[in-house]
């Protein structure tokens, strides 16, 4: 006779070790999960921080083409004096600004020395192709630079006729940036929490769907279920695989960004966020609930698919829905309502916002984020327990 | 053993589809009992129902005493099946998806690695035995899911038309092995459309037709209950019509 023993807990714990193995061997998923996971996101993040790099550097050495500009001599020592360097502009210098290739050209009126000799106005002209991104800080330097000049040259004016420049300017605005080194740098910063929450959804996904579809296709699933595993055995030893893989995907992206921000040769804008260990941790603890969630839906409509490729057609909508709603979070630029952090996917983008832009997660608001997704895992759970044991699994309908 | 008492499954919407309509029979344990009929006659459904897949609408049926229904955990750890599904985890190695089945059957690890290389001795696959079943061959594969199906060395063994796609040597082995079985006191019970492969093996026939027993008893019973000579006239005789048997 042969020994047995009548363990639910042995029966679950080997489904979960066969199914790791079984992953864990797949290549190509293997492949696909962790390349997604390590490598974009961060090279995505390095090219736009380098991108704001470019960007700041453009002003910083800001070449302006000028037409006319010796009828302002003392306009054109303001600019020279402010570390521009004026060069003529080119006769067709409208058709380059379309093109792309200046940013922003500075004429002086051909009236204006006798516009100013008169008293009256002197009118200069800005050209330049406000859709373009790339020339937008160029295009507010040099709108900056002329307003300082008109205020200075204005001040001159009123000196000499022996009136206070106060008197001309009776409002004093002081603004103070509140912004924190972390808080500016919106789009890194989307990048980041979106990256953290595409692993936790998408990081199980191949894995699940090879696990319930891939098992009927396979016809592996009627052996399996003549042996004394119960549904709901079988779909949490399942569920525990996915959701290993699952959190190894989520900790492989977090680990990227860390390494890529520590170690990658980071262009000179300074990094917009914190993103250490204290932010790791944070992201980890807030991620969990999406982490254990996300594998029982996954499990749940591969279930529904005779084959593999049904069950991802049927998914692509799902997660389609999932990755707009941070998205359409992060157009809205409004202050999140505090209902926000119940809704699964939503509320966990807000807290990793949250945790970039250097604030500590209160536990109260973590412990409300787990509710519905705990809840929804219970019934994703029990629901593919149910098909398990569904007759219409066998005969493929 | 096996007993079947009147049980009865029907598919479709209104319940009009009878693929099982009233089947009794009983499998005796030492014995192979062969389920002989033609396509779409009702043997894998009735099969699902002893393997407690499939719930029937009506009658019981039986493993050793335990109720299909009430009992079907009880029954799992008893039978041995191996249904017209068959696929095997092809990232796993021979030896791996037969350790799967034996841990779910609660098998102790060093029991289980025993029983494991007994299987593998006996099925002849030790050359295979810690390759990954990818790009095995149907026979090879076939060896793989019997061993899987037998790893807890249960007492009723159910087998679903297990020859389909065996060639001649492996439909032999397969013969010698569940020969081997039955004089070690298994009961066996043995599905198949194909009239050679059960006369050559069985030691008492249950043919069925649209889902009822149309007949039952040894080779020499049916011959001798269809009044023919020839054993081809007497099923074909039994069954009705000429449809559906293949030679």
């Amino acid at each position: 006779m042969i020994p047995r023993g009548e363990s639910a807990t042995a029966r679950v714990a080997a489904v979960a070790r066969k199914e790791i193995v079984d992953i864990f061997r797949d290549r190509r998923t293997m492949l696909v999960t962790l390349v997604t996971a390590i490598v974009v996101g961060p090279v995505l993040m390095l090219l736009v921080l380098n991108l704001m790099a470019r960007q700041s550097d453009k002003v910083r050495e800001l070449v302006l083409p000028v037409v006319g500009i010796e009828r302002a001599p003392a306009l054109q020592a303001f600019l020279e004096r402010q570390q521009l360097t004026l060069k003529p502009a080119p006769a067709d210098y409208e058709a380059e600004i379309k093109s792309g290739e200046v940013d922003v050209v500075l004429e002086v009126d051909a009236a204006f020395a006798d516009d100013v000799a008169q008293g009256r106005p002197g009118t200069v002209r800005l050209a330049y192709d406000r859709s373009r991104d790339r020339a937008r800080a160029a295009i507010a330097e040099v709108e900056a630079l002329l307003r300082a000049f008109n205020r200075e040259w204005g001040r001159g004016r009123l000196l000499l006729r022996g009136i206070a420049p106060e008197v001309a300017n009776p409002l004093s605005v002081e603004s103070r940036d509140l912004a924190t080194p972390q808080s500016s740098g919106a789009l890194v910063l989307f990048l980041i929490a979106f990256y953290g929450l595409f692993a936790s959804v998408m990081g199980g996904m191949a894995a699940a769907l090879d696990t319930t579809a891939g098992e009927r296709e396979r016809m592996s699933l009627e052996p399996l279920l003549n042996t004394p595993i119960g549904p709901l055995e079988l779909a949490t030893g399942k569920w525990l695989a996915v959701s290993l893989l699952n959190a190894t995907a989520v900790v492989l992206t977090l680990t990227g960004f860390y390494l890529a921000l520590r170690f990658a040769p980071l262009p000179a804008v300074g990094i917009p966020f914190l993103f250490g260990p204290a932010e790791f941790g944070r992201f980890v603890v807030t991620l969990i609930p999406l982490v254990v969630l996300m594998p029982a839906i996954l499990l749940y409509v591969g279930c529904r698919g005779r084959t593999f490729k049904e069950a991802q057609s049927n998914l692509s909508v799902l997660l389609f829905a999932i990755s707009l709603l941070p998205i359409v979070q992060m157009f809205l630029q409004r202050k999140d309502p505090s209902w926000l952090t119940w809704v699964p996917v939503s509320g966990q983008y807000a807290l990793l916002s949250r945790a970039l832009r250097g604030e500590a997660l209160p536990w109260s608001e973590l412990l409300q984020s787990y509710v519905v997704p705990a809840l929804l895992t219970v019934i994703a759970l029990t629901a593919v327990g149910r098909l398990f044991s569904r007759e219409s699994l066998l005969v493929g309908r | 053993m096996i007993v079947v008492d009147y049980l009865a499954k029907a598919f479709g919407r209104h319940r009009e589809v009878r693929a099982v309509d009233g089947v009794s029979f009983v499998a005796p344990d030492r014995a192979i009992t062969g389920l002989l009929g033609p396509n779409g006659a009702g043997k894998t459904t009735l099969l699902r129902m002893l393997s407690t897949l499939m719930i029937p609408d009506g009658g019981t049926a039986s493993i050793e005493g335990h109720d299909v229904v009430r009992e079907r955990y009880a029954v799992r750890r008893r039978i041995g099946v191996l249904s017209d599904a068959r696929g095997l985890y092809p990232r796993l190695t021979a030896r791996e998806n037969i350790r799967y089945y034996g841990a779910l059957q609660g098998i102790p690890a060093e029991a289980l690695e025993k029983r494991i290389d007994e299987l593998v001795q006996a099925l002849g696959i030790a050359g295979i035995a810690d390759r990954r079943t990818q790009g095995f061959s149907q026979g090879e594969r076939m060896k793989v899911a019997i061993a899987r199906a037998l790893v807890h060395d249960p007492q009723t063994i159910l087998l679903d038309e297990p020859t389909n796609g065996l060639d001649i040597m492996g439909t032999r082995a397969l013969r010698a092995l569940l020969r081997d079985l039955r004089s070690t006191g298994k009961c066996l019970l043995f599905s198949s459309h194909v009239m050679q492969e059960v006369t050559a093996l069985c030691d008492s026939i249950v043919i069925v037709g649209h889902g009822r027993v149309v007949a039952s008893g040894t080779a020499a019973e049916l011959v001798a209950q269809s009044g023919e000579t020839v054993l081809e006239d007497a099923f074909v005789r039994l069954l009705g019509s000429g449809e559906g048997l293949a030679a």
